[in-house]
């Protein structure tokens, strides 16, 4: 039998990669069996599927990491640097159960932590992206943007129950949805009417507080104890956020109009701000700081010599990945679907705070498909 | 020539279950070196050996190929086998071991009547608490497939080898998905099922493998089984009816199909006017009732052992299933 060392990273990643510390980030190389916790509890459970998973002596479940960013965020905030603003590049394996492809495959990328000039740091994000496809000789991929934030912005500023906030806001992503919870809630006023009816009717109009109390004790009087981590004063909340849900008429045809009219909006981002501009004050919501951000991260990427002309800014677009917060962007052949990539990216604010952080601490980062940008610059 | 294995689960109801389901149709199963053995026979045909597995490694072994057909639940195919269609066979559902694989959350949870209301718990969830709900489950996959249909992503499942019931109590889930019959186990501990949360419902399924060796003699073994099963299957959803009809014509005989289900399997009345049919068993009397009234003699019942047709709807699903 042969044995082979396992190959090297081509010298091309290897020069792009030593570029990035040139820049002022720093190399890393995170292990590669990682707990399989935080990849589960912040990818989803839906990503167990394409995981390598093993267990420990203890029983603990471990992974073949299936990307960098989570690891390098796990040894960042266990450093002593943690919580201070520090860059980091890295290059490695990753490894995920893919159908007709290779299941280990390698990725570059780089995570930045702690900066306060958020619309500075998307902007050079988007950048040393840009670096890595002309690294490859691919001059003009294709820039796809969005901004998760935007969409929470308007959701946040409409009048919705607080039920249909989370639940648009969750959907974002998943177009299917999203489409679904939009008819869902035109449809509202036609809804079954929700269980305990003569609770609800009593409870109508009552002061907030009082009727948690009510509910609270009738839950008490039953002899139900909470059981399943939710406490008697979360589940009586809920249920008349249902019902205050239950008895409302639909979403006003205005509002859908108008999340419809905001996911309509794409362009380049110059002539989608003051699109988006427009739409707020005609309707009245304020987009306040996230539309501020999206306007000075334009302006970032100008003053980085970025055409902005040529980016493909889009409100609908998200990365399908529940810990993206802000910007987020894709660089592509111009005719790949979707979902292949050559670099994509984004901002995750709250990632570190999930990951145990006492402090919130920005992030931003993107990763690179070796192979892919390999031969997309090969062809 | 090579011998056609059925894996036969080893112990419990389900073996009780699955050797009478065999016995039924003439096949007995046999342990010629005695009870202890893992490895058995069917009397009086050749050519077949039964493996005695549990209902785990039955699935995993119709997964792989080492057996040809075996016994086992719906709940363990669909778990355990990744795109079960492409690897296994269905042959026949068999009407026991039937359970429901269920999404059930604590009683006190007034607030969640649907898969929708625990979609918006589920993130209400992790925005109060900071953590994700778990979900204690042996079906991992089942409930990973069934919660992303549903568009539930903010949850966590927490591998749970037995008395999955009692993680909500615990503190080690908040909710569940697990089997159950009657739901009582469920409702003892405090539990309800989510109104559209029933992720499966299973019973004990006659499998074939499709990886396994199925060369001319396994599919003519397997043919003269499911033949037999077929043929005491169809006896057991009839009686024979028997009378003299000489005056019975086509019409009436439609109109027997039509009003009762009726199958005249030897066509209409001989020439001495007699007339057998087919019936399905609560019908019996409302046909006996309408032959008379139509003019026929004495009306005869009688349970029947075995109805071999010239079809076998069983070993066309296999053949068809196996794909050549």
């Amino acid at each position: 039998m042969i044995i082979l060392n396992p190959p090297a990273p081509p010298e091309r990643a290897q020069s792009l990669v030593a570029a990035y510390e040139q820049a002022g980030y720093r190399r890393v190389e995170p292990a590669i069996l990682q707990p399989a916790e935080p990849f589960l509890d912040l990818s989803g459970e839906d990503i167990r599927r394409r995981m390598y998973l093993t267990t420990d002596a203890e029983g603990r479940e471990l992974c073949l990491r299936p990307d960098l960013t989570i690891p390098v965020s796990c040894d960042y905030l266990a450093s002593p640097g943690a919580g201070t603003p520090q860059g980091f590049c890295y290059l490695g394996p990753v490894f995920r159960n893919r159908t007709a492809a290779p299941p280990e495959f390698l990725q570059a990328g780089i995570e930045s932590f702690g900066r306060e000039d958020k619309a500075a740091a998307d902007a050079e994000m988007l950048a040393l992206g840009l670096e890595a496809t002309a690294h490859y000789g691919l001059a003009t991929p294709e820039i796809r943007m969005g901004d998760i934030a935007l969409f929470v912005s308007l959701i946040q500023g409409l009048d919705l129950a607080p039920a249909w906030k989370r639940r648009l806001i969750k959907d974002f992503d998943r177009k299917a949805s999203l489409a679904h919870d939009l008819d869902a809630l035109s449809l509202s006023a036609d809804r079954e009417r929700p269980e305990y009816q003569g609770v609800l009717a009593a409870l109508a109009g009552s002061d907030p507080h009082a009727a948690r109390a009510l509910v609270t004790d009738l839950l008490s009087i039953a002899g139900i104890s909470a059981v399943g981590g939710r406490s008697v004063a979360e589940i009586a909340e809920r249920f008349l956020e249902q019902a205050a849900l239950g008895s409302a008429s639909g979403l006003p045809q205005a509002a859908r109009g108008l999340i419809e009219r905001f996911l309509a909006i794409s362009g380049d981002p110059d002539s989608a701000a003051a699109e988006l501009r427009a739409l707020a004050s005609e309707a009245n919501v304020d987009l306040g700081p996230a539309l501020d951000m999206f306007e000075s991260r334009a302006g970032f990427l100008a003053a980085r010599g970025i055409d902005v002309s040529r980016i493909r800014f889009s409100t609908g677009f998200g990365r399908g990945l529940d810990y993206y917060t802000g910007f987020v962007f894709e660089l592509a052949e111009p005719s790949a679907k979707v979902g292949r990539p050559f670099v994509a990216g984004g901002r995750y604010d709250d990632l570190l705070s999930r990951l145990g952080a006492k402090q919130p601490i920005p992030a931003v980062g993107f990763a690179i498909w070796i192979e892919r940008v390999a031969n997309g610059g090969a062809a | 020539m090579s011998t056609l294995v059925i894996a036969v689960p080893s112990k419990g109801r389900l073996q009780e279950n699955a050797h009478a389901f065999f016995a039924r149709a003439g096949l007995d199963l046999v342990k010629p070196r005695g009870v202890r053995d893992y490895r058995g026979a069917i009397a009086g045909l050749p050519g077949v050996e039964v493996a005695y597995l549990s209902a785990s490694e039955i699935t995993a072994a119709l997964a792989q190929g080492s057996v040809h057909i075996g016994i086992t639940g719906e709940d363990l195919v669909r778990e355990m086998i990744a795109d079960a269609d492409s690897r296994v066979v269905l042959i026949e559902g068999l009407g026991f071991g039937q359970a429901n694989v269920v999404v059930a959350v604590p009683q006190a949870w007034i607030d969640v009547r649907t898969m929708a209301d625990l979609d918006d718990v589920a993130t209400a969830f992790r925005i109060r608490h900071d953590r994700k709900m778990r979900v204690a489950t042996k079906y991992i996959n089942l409930t990973r497939g069934f919660f992303s249909g549903q568009g539930i992503t903010d949850y966590r499942i927490v591998e749970s080898a037995g008395a999955t019931e009692g993680a909500p109590a615990a503190g080690t889930a908040e909710l569940i998905v697990d089997i159950t019959t009657t739901g009582a186990t469920l409702i003892a501990n405090g539990l309800k099922v989510v109104d559209d949360g029933t992720i499966l419902r299973s019973q004990a399924h006659m499998v074939a493998s499709r990886g396994a060796i199925w060369d001319e003699s396994a599919r003519e073994t397997a043919r003269s089984i499911l033949d037999r099963i077929a043929a005491q299957a169809r006896a057991r959803s009839y009686r024979e009816v028997r009378t003299r009809f000489p005056g019975c014509n086509d019409a009436l005989l439609e109109q027997a199909r039509e009003r009762f289900g009726v199958a005249s399997p030897f066509g209409a009345p001989t020439s001495s006017g007699m007339l057998t049919l087919h019936c399905p068993p609560g019908a019996v009397y409302g046909l006996a009732s309408f032959l008379r009234e139509k003019g026929a003699d004495t009306v005869s019942v009688v349970e029947l052992e075995y109805v071999f047709s010239p079809d076998n709807p069983l070993f066309n699903r296999l053949t068809a299933g196996l794909g050549s």
